[in-house]
């Protein structure tokens, strides 16, 4: 069936530019996670001064930077539409499947360039030295798509519930945490300039693929009543 | 039923305090593994009954399943934290801390934090079946955390938890008075949480 796959590409891909556009025309996510970026990173940085921390600490401290500013904002796909009312259009136009993927791979951009400007304040403030970036850049994109992954599906969760932020913390945090365990210790060997193996990060990827499949199987379930 | 199971709990607890011979190196230590095998066994299994039932839920969207699933996640918050603390316990007297983030620790926290979130998430939503239909979601999306979590983790790390010496080379070693009072204990914990358990779903059931 040809159709049918290219139209599930065709609506993914209808989501993600309507995603894109609106956040293109107020700039709100993008900008408010980045400035969230950087007054944690540059609160840690002025208080330590110029000690420079333990790879163990670094290595953890970027990944929970990147985690608080994901709960910060990824909630927004589904929490807006709720709240604008748009969320029923989107009900009956919309397939569970293309709404699913296009609004993750919005996430996984929206973070990924968060990620990129992320990392170079990341290096300037807490003065760390990073020597095998091609690795250092795959572990970082496997952790993005993790963290985006199990934010997009609890995020329709809580679209529908009260508190949502509190919430959504909670509830992802969970999920998340064998993935985040594992790209923490990677970054850890890579800040230590150890080769991490290739076992960790076919984990990751593996852990991912699973989120991906659980969430498109569950989805379904959440979109139609 | 509830008195033959009233008896059954004070013959095991006797047994335990009575019966079983202290182990060497751990001493009188060891009546708490009597305590603390069977809770964590209930905690685990009713965080299985409780995605079981969330799966019974979605395809047939009947509410008595959803009952039934947010019991076992309520008793299972509690057995997990009963569990949590007398492991705790244990690992103070045994190893000198209460909290290391051994490998076994990192995942009953992590099975804590699952039953506290589905919990939290049941209060937020006010609508029945919608609360019904989300919390089922949840509570199948994080069951796929339990592989990774058993079989992956503590392979990365080193444990201190004595359990795989227990369950593979030192089974032979194992008294067979232990065993027997151990699989005891595990039955009379299983059905104690069974008997708490219809309590509520009638409750539940009678009310709604």
């Amino acid at each position: 069936m040809p159709t049918a796959k290219s139209s599930l590409f065709n609506g993914i891909w209808a989501i993600f530019i309507k995603d894109g556009l609106c956040e293109f025309r107020t700039r709100y996510a993008v900008s408010a996670l980045f400035m969230f970026a950087l007054i944690s990173l540059a609160s840690i940085s002025m208080s330590i001064g110029i000690v420079s921390l333990p790879v163990e600490l670094t290595a953890a401290l970027l990944w929970v930077i990147l985690f608080f500013c994901a709960m910060a904002g990824l909630s927004r796909v589904f929490v807006q539409e709720q709240e604008s009312g748009t969320i029923v259009a989107l009900q009956i136009y919309g397939s569970g499947q293309a709404v699913l993927f296009g609004k993750l791979l919005f996430n996984v951009i929206v973070l990924l360039s968060l990620t990129l400007l992320v990392i170079p304040l990341f290096i300037i403030f807490l003065n760390v030295d990073i020597y095998r970036w091609p690795i250092f850049i795959v572990i970082l994109i496997m952790g993005d798509i993790g963290i985006a992954a199990a934010s997009t599906i609890t995020a329709a969760m809580v679209a529908k519930s009260q508190g949502k932020n509190a919430l959504f913390t909670v509830l992802t945090f969970p999920i998340l945490l064998p993935q985040f365990l594992g790209s923490i210790s990677a970054t850890t060997k890579i800040l230590a300039n150890i080769e991490p193996n290739a076992s960790e990060i076919v984990f990751m990827a593996g852990y991912n693929v699973v989120l991906m499949i659980a969430s498109s199987i569950l989805f379904d379930y959440l979109w139609y009543d | 039923m509830k008195l033959a199971l009233g008896l059954w709990i004070m013959g095991v607890v006797y047994a335990v305090f009575y019966m079983v011979p202290p182990v060497e190196g751990l001493g009188d230590l060891v009546r708490i593994a009597f305590f603390h095998i069977p809770v964590a066994w209930v905690s685990v299994l009713a965080f299985l009954l409780s995605a079981g039932w969330s799966l019974q839920y979605l395809r047939t969207r009947d509410i008595r399943y959803d009952l039934k699933s947010s019991a076992a996640a309520s008793l299972g918050l509690l057995f997990c934290l009963l569990a949590t603390i007398s492991g705790a316990v244990f690992a103070k007297l045994t190893w000198g801390a209460y909290w290391n983030w051994d490998p076994r620790q990192t995942t009953i926290f992590i099975l804590l934090l699952i039953y506290g979130a589905y919990l939290v998430l049941r209060t937020s939503i006010l609508d029945k079946e919608e609360r019904a239909k989300i919390s089922a979601v949840y509570a199948l999306l994080s069951f796929l955390t339990v592989p990774f979590l058993v079989f992956i983790i503590p392979r990365f790390y080193f444990s201190l938890h004595p359990e795989p010496v227990i369950n593979s080379a030192g089974k032979l070693e194992m008294d067979a008075i232990v065993l027997y009072v151990l699989l005891a204990a595990v039955g009379a914990c299983t059905a104690l949480f069974w008997q708490c358990f219809s309590y509520i779903v009638q409750n539940k059931q009678e009310s709604a």
